[in-house]
């Protein structure tokens, strides 16, 4: 009978590489258009399946805005294993390839019109910035914004440009902590957790966390201290998301699978399940 | 749509026929086992088989299945479909393809899958033997097979032969069959009807509802998860026995040349310790179910609750192979559910 015609979910497409910077020792940040020169339409929080064919795929966070992207899309790639490693060789000019964009993303239409803080911890920064971006874009959408953020120390962290404006930003209260610093760091040494003394959490605020699974727990309980809602706070997980669409089985929690019921989850969903957290 | 009938002594005939003209897949004997295979005639089809050592899903979503295949730059999806008559499934696997056409079609449409599952036509049979560890008799019995295009009975001189589609109306051509009496649909009816009383292993609590509140109300109970695992080796015999089990693993991989190569989904069972694990960078790793018990809890959880709302009733048909693979034989979903309900 043949090839068949109707769309196969596995099939990646090719996506050009306008931009790739080293940004610390395993992280390089990619700016992508697709190669067909077709629009790539997408929500901040989404992901995508990157994957080179002979190494394999992994599911990376968009690191960028739909609103000031212009027609490109950003992931960021830590150097992991054999994937990462083979797509963190790649210039400007190169193609990888990509299926998505995946999930439901952040709950914008919620945040709009609140106050709201983002807490990103090392890595959870690169799909977080999709969200910081679009605040950022459409600030007048927002009331007050906050965004804590820490990293294991200076050389790690990351979008070091969107760093300097941020700092000096009257549109973003930007907190940020190292665990360790240096000769240079003149900031803040500690968990990520330290931010809360010196950071206004609103009770009414509506909260997004990501970084790795050890951190959620804390900032749970700060957020509780601060008098924030459960409602109130999304939670953007991180799981081994397989084939991204649903049927793998790798990122199930309980009834739900992060990649396509999350990976944004309200905090009173996820608390049911057991092993969300 | 009809009801057949086909005499015993016109049967072989019927099937050597299909084998002629069509790709047959059948139960046939493997030493003391049985397993699906392509018949090459009709004397290998056994259908006195009790059960096969796996399921027939296997003709949808094959072990080792090339998704996408390339060649330096390029690349394309590999969906190619053979069409072919899955033969003699008994009434519990076809509840469970029923509940995997579910599962791959919904959300995001698995063509990989689909495409082959379309171009099948399925023709179930009634058990005539039962295997050793089956249960099928008092799990999940509200839920009807379905989704099958043909139905084979065997009764005292012949088969009742029903068929419910156009494809499985279509195979009445190969054979000689006359229209069945009310004797022979009786009959057929009280072979089908008493087969479900007949397992040799029985849930104590028919109610799937109540069984999936109990068991879930149990999830916290790590002692008792932790138990229940304690011999189990982490090989996932259980999930890839299963037929509804249908999580799958993806590689890429080269070819001896290094310029061409497969990207290929495997079976994967979530008892395995990688199976939710992630790197996190800096050697560090994450696994989210990184005890044994918390694999087992998983599924046995995923088989009892999960997915009932979906799929309308547990994920679990009573085949009893996962009982039959367990080298420790702990795996058998009668033997932790009773223990849960007892509680």
């Amino acid at each position: 009978m043949g090839c068949h015609c109707e769309e196969n979910i596995f099939v990646p497409k090719e996506a050009k590489i306008v931009k790739a910077a080293q940004v610390t020792e395993r992280e390089k940040h990619f700016t992508l258009k697709m190669a067909d020169g077709a629009k790539f339409e997408y929500a901040p929080g989404q992901i995508l399946e990157v994957s080179l064919m002979g190494y394999g795929e992994i599911p990376i966070g968009l690191a960028s805005s739909p609103t000031s992207s212009n027609g490109t899309f950003d992931i960021v790639v830590r150097t992991v294993g054999r994937v990462s490693t083979a797509i963190n060789r790649l210039e400007e000019g190169g193609t990888m390839l990509i299926r998505g964009p995946l999930g439901n993303g952040f709950p914008i239409d919620e945040l709009k019109g609140h106050n709201v803080v983002v807490v990103a911890g090392g890595i959870g920064l690169c799909p977080t910035r999709s969200l910081i971006k679009y605040i950022m874009d459409e600030r007048a959408s927002f009331k007050e914004f906050t965004l804590l953020y820490g990293a294991r120390n200076p050389e790690e962290q990351m979008f070091q440009d969107d760093l300097k404006l941020w700092r000096g930003s009257s549109d973003v209260c930007f907190h940020e902590i190292v665990d360790k610093g240096n000769d240079k760091w003149k900031g803040k040494v500690g968990v990520i957790t330290n931010l809360f003394k010196e950071a206004t959490v609103k009770p009414d605020s509506k909260v997004v966390i990501c970084g790795p699974p050890i951190m959620f727990r804390f900032v749970i309980r700060e957020l509780k201290k601060a008098g924030v809602k459960e409602n109130n706070i999304f939670l953007d997980l991180e799981r081994r998301m397989k084939c991204g669409v649903g049927k793998c089985g790798h990122c199930q929690i309980n009834d739900k699978y992060v990649c396509i019921d999350g990976p944004v989850f309200n905090y009173t969903d996820l608390k049911q399940l057991e092993e969300a957290l | 749509m009809n009801k057949y009938f086909i005499k015993a002594q016109d049967f072989e005939t019927f099937v050597t026929k299909l084998v002629e003209a069509k790709q047959v897949i059948g139960p046939v004997a493997k030493k003391s086992r049985f397993v699906f295979e392509k018949l090459k005639n009709s004397k290998e089809l056994r259908l006195d088989y009790d059960v096969t050592v796996l399921p027939p899903k296997k003709e949808f979503f094959p072990t080792c299945q090339p998704i996408v295949k390339f060649e330096g730059d390029k690349f394309e999806g590999c969906v190619n479909v053979e069409e072919k008559i899955l033969f003699g499934v008994h009434f519990y696997d076809i509840k469970a393809l029923d509940m995997t056409d579910l599962l791959y079609n919904e959300n995001h449409r698995d063509i990989n899958y689909m495409a082959h599952r379309e171009a099948a036509t399925i023709v179930g049979s009634n058990v005539q033997n039962i295997a050793e560890r089956a249960f099928f008799g008092t799990v999940g019995v509200h839920v009807k097979p379905k989704g099958h295009d043909a139905f084979l009975t065997k009764i005292d001189d012949g088969y009742l032969f029903e068929t419910y589609t156009d494809k499985g109306e279509a195979l009445v051509s190969f054979g000689t069959f006359t229209k069945a009496k009310k004797e022979h649909e009786s009959n057929a009816l009280d072979v089908n009807n008493r087969v479900m009383g007949k397992c040799p292993e029985v849930l104590d609590y028919v109610g799937y509802e109540s069984v999936a509140n109990k068991v879930r109300k149990a999830f916290n109970n790590t002692a008792f998860w932790e138990d229940c695992a304690k011999d189990c080796f982490s090989c996932g015999s259980c999930n890839i026995v299963c037929p509804t089990c249908y999580c799958f693993d993806v590689q890429d991989n080269w070819n001896v040349d290094q310029v061409s190569g497969t990207r290929t989904r495997k079976w994967d069972g979530c008892l395995t310790e990688d199976f939710a694990k992630i790197s996190l960078g800096f050697g560090a790793q994450e696994n989210f179910r990184e005890k044994r018990g918390d694999r087992f809890r998983h599924r046995i959880m995923r088989k009892t609750t999960y997915l009932n709302a979906k799929l309308g009733g547990p994920a679990c048909v009573g085949c009893g192979r996962c009982s039959m693979s367990c080298t420790s034989d702990i795996a058998d979903p009668v033997n932790v559910i009773n223990k849960i309900m007892e509680v």
